[in-house]
């Protein structure tokens, strides 16, 4: 055994402590979490400069719809 | 894939082919600048970028190697087009692609010259050339594997029939990339999103079909995995030594859990696709790496018209990312509900579309598959031909050329990297080892991890210094593949020692040690060596780039 596999090993016989539902959760959480982040960014970052476009160009509904639909998927695969 | 194409087929698959040839060829003759050549002129819209960031994604090797490891192990292979591309696509398109958009350059180790030094520019131009020249040489080979034995070459020998294939796709994707560019790569990439997802399409609704909905799918799914775990307990048992751990993992599975149809997989799976890897390796290092640093990705969107129309792009890539493990991985495992004793996993979306699609349909698949390897074959031709003109000819040797010059020099480099493709090909197709698709995995995880320490570092850290940044990249890449080195069962054995890891194929967690060494080294060097001046770095790190707007604003 070489420290290398001490160390692998630690985080290997730790990560095992984590129930598998609890997994699902930080998989989801961190979704979630990026969702809230698109969501509240600023208005210049998501809007043409110019503002045209109308709703269709705000890139926040666009980027909120395809982290939601991830958010569905890990809640149920 | 087995089985023969009929007339109307071939009608489907010229057709298909014909008009990708047209379309390059007639935006080529666009092409009179380096620029245009290489950046489209910096006039693409958001819409095509983002089909094309779609199309280059999956190339043949995923078609062959996705479907691949979702007979093997599931739908866990999804994970890699699902939180393993969307969170980093969505971070990528707010925070990284304006800044890149904006610092003006061509190609990535461009960028990273401005942050840091000619080291750090060459070390990561270096592996990036690397890693595009071998994979297109893979991929070349995904697409004669996967033709062997249907477009009636069959009087020649086998060896024949494979070079044969190699050289029709190279000297197709070669004449209209070489013609037109990053601008052909593109748009020629839009067809073929919509071929080859409609194509994948028709395999999964056809295969659902044929059992009857999913209910009835699940049901012989699950029966299959029983008899496979029914037929690897024995194996086990009548070996010589015993594993007695694989044993009591087999002996120990819940007869109700379906393994091919979960997401998630435990930490002591079997499959290379264990949570921790999926999490910490692939979404939190594999997949920024690349839609952040890789840039037959990236390149793409500094093409664009606009900053806004390059972060859309990437928004819209990532909506078209949800369709996509649909598309490519359910099929694995309707073949393995549909054919359970293959002996090739790499054979199962194969076979599935022999046994579904009749004549006519077949030829909408392959033209499917092609456009899959088309589109990234070309993608990685002209990105690596970015890289050898920007960052070797332009960089070393001559650093000021025409623009007419430049273009000239981006297209020997496109001939010449199709005949190191061509002959590596044939060189893979003599191979013989693991699935294409853990190939080119692990070969990108040899340096991904390092590339993004560097890259992450050089952004969003002022104080990381060029040699850090060198030290920490070169010792990373040193670092993975010493990781890689240990776990070969011949070197291990010959050590006396257990493998590093106890999965399959750990190409994830590669990544992730390499990432965490080279942050590691980076921070450490860069805090010990003097700080690169303010002037320098200006613009060019992200909370100072920011106010730097803010201010001029």
């Amino acid at each position: 055994m070489t420290p290398l596999h001490h160390i692998g090993d630690f985080f290997r016989d730790a990560l095992l402590q984590i129930p598998l539902p609890a997994v699902r959760l930080l998989f989801v959480a961190l979704q979630v979490a990026l969702l809230i982040w698109v969501l509240t960014l600023p208005r210049e970052a998501t809007r043409p400069p110019d503002g045209s476009g109308g709703w269709a160009a705000n890139l926040k509904i666009w980027a909120a719809l395809a982290i939601s639909v991830q958010v569905l998927v890990y809640s149920v695969l | 894939m087995p089985g023969q194409l009929a007339g109307l087929d071939f009608v489907v698959l010229a057709a298909y082919l014909g008009g990708t040839l047209l379309l390059g060829l007639y935006l080529g003759r666009g092409m009179h600048t380096g620029k245009d050549y290489f950046l489209a002129g910096r006039n693409l819209p958001w819409w095509v970028i983002g089909m094309s960031l779609v199309a280059s994604d999956i190339g043949g090797t995923d078609i062959i190697g996705v479907g691949g490891a979702a007979y093997s192990y599931g739908m866990a292979v999804g994970n890699f087009e699902w939180i393993g591309c969307i969170p980093a696509m969505l971070i990528g398109a707010f925070v990284f692609i304006p800044f890149f958009w904006r610092s003006g350059v061509y190609t990535i180790p461009e960028f990273m010259e401005r942050r840091y030094n000619a080291a750090v520019r060459a070390a990561l131009a270096v592996c990036w050339l690397g890693f595009m020249a071998c994979n297109l040489g893979i991929m070349l080979f995904a697409s004669a594997k996967m033709m062997n034995g249907m477009l009636g070459l069959e009087f020649l020998p086998a060896e024949y029939q494979t070079l044969a294939y190699i050289l029709f796709t190279a000297a197709l994707v070669g004449v209209y990339t070489y013609a037109g560019g990053l601008a052909a790569v593109v748009y020629t990439d839009t067809i073929q999103c919509v071929v080859m997802i409609g194509g994948c399409l028709l395999v999964v609704v056809m295969g659902i079909n044929e059992f009857g909905g999913l209910g009835p799918l699940r049901d012989a799914v699950r029966e299959n995995e029983a008899q496979v775990r029914q037929a690897q307990i024995a194996e086990l048992e009548a070996a010589a030594q015993i594993d007695e751990r694989e044993l009591q993992h087999l002996k120990n599975a819940d007869p109700d859990h379906i393994e091919h149809t979960e997401l998630i997989l435990p930490v002591d799976t079997r499959s290379p696709f264990p949570w921790p890897g999926i999490l910490i390796g692939l979404a939190m290092v594999l997949s920024p790496a690349y839609w952040f640093g890789n840039q037959a990705i990236v390149q793409r969107s500094l093409g664009a018209k606009s900053e806004f129309q390059a972060k859309a792009s990437y928004v819209s890539g990532a909506l078209l990312k949800n369709l996509i493990p649909i598309i490519i991985a359910v099929p694995g495992v309707i073949a393995f509900a549909k054919f359970p004793e293959l002996k090739d996993a790499d054979t199962a979306f194969p076979t599935l579309v022999a046994h579904l699609l009749p004549s006519g349909l077949r030829g909408l698949f392959l033209a499917a598959f092609l456009a899959a390897l088309m589109s990234s074959v070309d993608s990685y031709l002209n990105s690596a031909a970015t890289i050898i003109t920007n960052d070797f000819y332009m960089r070393f040797y001559k650093p000021n050329i025409s623009d007419e010059h430049v273009l000239r020099v981006g297209r020997v480099a496109t001939i010449v990297l199709l005949i190191w493709a061509i002959g590596f090909a044939t060189a893979v197709s003599f191979m013989e080892g693991s699935g294409i698709y853990t190939i080119f995995q692990t070969l990108m995880a040899f340096f991904q991890g390092p590339a993004l320490a560097i890259l992450l570092c050089g952004v969003l850290w002022r104080r990381a210094t060029g040699i850090g940044a060198f030290v920490g990249f070169v010792t990373g890449v040193a670092f993975s593949v010493t990781l890689f080195t240990l776990n070969q069962e011949s070197v291990y054995t010959a050590l006396g020692i257990d493998p590093l890891f106890q999965i399959a194929d750990p190409f994830l967690y590669f990544s992730v040690w390499a990432f965490l060494f080279s942050l590691t080294v980076i921070i450490i060097v860069s805090l010990c060596t003097k700080p690169e001046p303010d002037a320098k770095i200006d613009g060019l790190v992200y909370h100072r780039h920011l106010r730097i707007a803010q201010e001029k604003d």
